[in-house]
């Protein structure tokens, strides 16, 4: 291994750029429909009926017993058996969809129940119900609550994402595997991988600060 | 000190009639065969030591409690119940809460709101009032209250004192017919009691009508048109303030009143 | 599937458990040591144990398992999948438990450490038998969950030749053309583990006295 290894990586830019893209794509797609998802099944979650809090919360403990890959085998293999053909990508993008709506739904129920219940009641008191109470009242604070633990799992889905080369959806890691066996430049290639994964995860820690400033004046 | 208010003895002038309220919570029957009467610019005080079931009473009176058994009338308007006997669904629950102002004991102002924000958000969103006026109205309230300078903060960054009386103005917002106050002072530094206890009186001398659950009895003595005062669930003895704090007639009474004075 | 596919995804079992386990015990002294030098202050060192944790923490299981397989032998260090998985598995926990370690110190009461201080203990003894015992109480829900997470990163190995769980369950339907009930089984396993891990920690978690008890 030698600095000029690094060097020919560099020169692979085109392809890099395409996985990195790729990854990063799914990760802004897949990440914002998963917490659309969790706050919608958040309310489900919290719901005084059995049937709905009873389902919802079977396939929220489900997913959090799965490993992510088994999952996307499960969606791979198990689609074409009901005549469904996906593309690989999509298979993958529905893969991490699934599985980060039930965390995310886990992640907001938690906050809503760390809300102080008397501001809630005050929200009943002056006539607020149902969604608006939900939109105007509980939302906007569970929200506000939950933004670390959010912008953790938005960490957790970019990792994620590297499953996916395993059923050959060109991302960062399978790009560099590709080029690493090309050019027999393993450890420049992958710790060429670890170091954009690591920048991106800088930049979701940069959000998820903003995020907290915002929160922060608006804490109970 | 008020003057007994006189009021011909028929219910157009009664804003609230509680009747027969009993509530347990599991084997804790917190409220027994409970009933009283307000009239319009009323100002009624709750008192009781702690534990007697005047928090539960309050918040029973705009359904945030279920009771076990009796009636709620606002206005002659059955609360909780239609008149063929079907529990309110949450939309009716709401429209009429929204005739009611009610003032937290720890505030309960929405964080995330402004102050502005707080007062406007159910005269927007819930009895549909123009935007424009809705603020002005609600600029003109935060001045009354003494905060106007306050509008566009947020209340994390605002004292026990300022809070309250953003919560205050957030009740006087909904135009309410009554206004419920749960121990507005019980949570607030002995140094911040004073500047929310001058803008009840304020509202008191303005002729709203008013049931304040409290343990300032200076302010109950001052301010009150009639006091109430239970133990262990049940209304032990009633009157106007002058009478009950200087000639208790009922020995709990007498025993409540000697506590009080022996504290002070 | 027959008796013998059964088996053999049981067996991934083995290499699964294994392997997270293994990775775990060696990951955990490793990541309170990360976490004691952050405490201590020690000027460059810190610096670069708060790198070390921030890169690892945000690498995929997949990747870091590649570079390591396929990157040390660049410099004449030849692995074999399970040396390689199980440095993978070990810097992956390491990373992860030094920030449990490091809340747990963090929100460790002061008062106590320094009643330790007053009384004359020396600097290692302290942290011996004031610190740790504490730490590792407070710790313990988060380390469990920190195993839950090796488990479900664990597929990342069968990318070097490892066959856990998932790789036997996939390769069972490949043969049999029929990928859903081994996939089905391997869930299953996958979930008993897990919930045995959870109950654990939900267990652990009730008995936990909280961070530096006040007494």
């Amino acid at each position: 291994m030698n600095l000029s290894d690094f060097v020919i990586v560099w020169q692979q830019y085109p392809a890099i750029w395409a996985g990195f893209v790729n990854t990063v794509t799914l990760l802004l797609l897949a990440g914002s429909a998963s917490l659309v998802l969790g706050i919608v099944l958040t309310p489900m979650l919290m719901s005084k009926r059995p049937v709905i809090y009873r389902s919802i919360g079977f396939y929220c403990e489900c997913m959090r017993c799965v490993p992510f890959l088994l999952l996307v085998y499960l969606i791979y293999f198990g689609l074409p058996s009901f005549g469904i053909q996906l593309s690989n990508w999509v298979t993958g993008f529905i893969a991490l969809i699934i599985y980060n709506s039930a965390y995310m739904a886990i992640i907001l129920r938690a906050a809503w129940q760390d809300i102080p219940q008397e501001t809630v009641e005050a929200g009943k008191a002056f006539g607020l119900h149902g969604n608006r109470l939900l939109k105007r009242i509980i939302m906007p604070l569970i929200l506000m609550r939950a933004t670390p633990m959010i912008g953790n799992q938005m960490t957790q889905i970019l990792k994620d994402s590297a499953f996916l080369g395993i059923i050959a959806v060109s991302e960062l890691t399978a790009v560099m595997n590709a080029i690493q066996a090309t050019h027999f430049i393993p450890f420049a290639s992958f710790l060429s991988a670890v170091v954009l994964y690591w920048l991106i995860c800088l930049v979701i820690e940069f959000f998820t600060l903003i995020f907290t400033r915002y929160a922060e004046v608006r804490r109970a | 000190m008020k003057d007994p208010i006189e009021v011909p003895n028929n219910n157009a002038f009664k804003v609230l009639q509680v009747q027969g309220i009993s509530k347990s919570f599991g084997s804790n029957q917190v409220l027994r065969d409970v009933s009283l009467d307000l009239n319009k610019g009323e100002v009624l005080c709750l008192l009781g030591p702690s534990g007697c079931g005047k928090s539960t009473l309050l918040r029973c009176i705009n359904w945030l409690e279920t009771p076990d058994a009796g009636s709620i009338r606002l206005n002659s308007k059955r609360f909780g119940i239609h008149k063929g006997g079907a529990k309110m669904g949450d939309s009716d629950l709401a429209r009429m809460r929204a005739k009611i102002g009610m003032v937290f004991q720890h505030f309960a102002l929405w964080p995330h709101l402004s102050v502005i924000g707080n007062i406007v958000e159910s005269p927007i969103h819930v009895q549909k009032h123009n935007k424009k006026e809705v603020h002005k109205e609600a600029l003109a309230l935060l001045a009354k209250v003494g905060l106007q300078d306050k509008a566009d903060m947020y209340p994390a960054s605002l004292s026990g004192g300022q809070k309250q009386r953003v919560g205050i103005a957030r009740a006087l917002a909904m135009k309410p017919d009554i206004l419920l106050f749960d121990e507005p002072t019980s949570a607030l530094d002995p140094m911040l009691v004073g500047e929310v206890l001058e803008v009840m009186r304020g509202l008191a001398d303005e002729g709203a009508t008013m049931v304040v659950v409290t343990h300032e009895m200076e302010f109950a003595r001052q301010v009150a048109s009639r006091i109430i005062l239970m133990d262990s669930g049940e209304v032990v003895e009633t009157g106007h303030p002058a009478q009950f704090f200087s000639a208790p007639q009922t020995v709990k009474a007498q025993q409540f009143l000697t506590r009080y004075h022996q504290r002070g | 599937m027959t008796t013998y596919d059964y088996w053999s995804i049981v067996q991934g079992s083995f290499a699964t458990v294994g392997v997270s386990l293994t990775g775990v015990l060696l990951g955990v002294p490793l990541g309170l040591g990360l976490a004691l030098l952050r405490w201590a202050r020690i000027p460059v060192v810190r610096q670069v144990c708060y790198l070390y944790v921030s890169i690892v923490r945000s690498c995929p299981a997949v990747t870091l398992i590649l570079l390591i397989y396929f990157g040390l032998p660049q410099f004449g260090l030849s692995l074999n999948p399970l040396a390689a998985a199980l440095i993978a598995l070990s810097m992956t926990a390491a990373a992860f438990s030094c920030e449990i370690w490091r809340a747990s110190l963090i929100a460790f009461d002061q008062q106590q450490y320094d009643a330790a201080l007053a009384f004359g203990m020396p600097a290692w003894l302290r942290v011996w038998r004031i610190v740790l015992p504490q730490a590792w109480q407070s710790s313990l829900p988060g380390l469990v969950n920190e195993m839950t997470m090796l488990i479900k990163s664990s597929p990342a190995i069968a990318v070097i030749g490892m066959v856990e769980i998932t790789r036997a369950a996939q390769r069972v339907g490949a043969r049999t053309y029929e990928p859903m009930p081994p996939l089905m089984f391997g869930l299953f396993l996958y979930m008993v583990i897990i919930l045995i891990l959870v109950r654990a920690q939900r267990r652990l978690e009730r008995k936990a006295p909280g961070f530096g008890v006040r007494v």
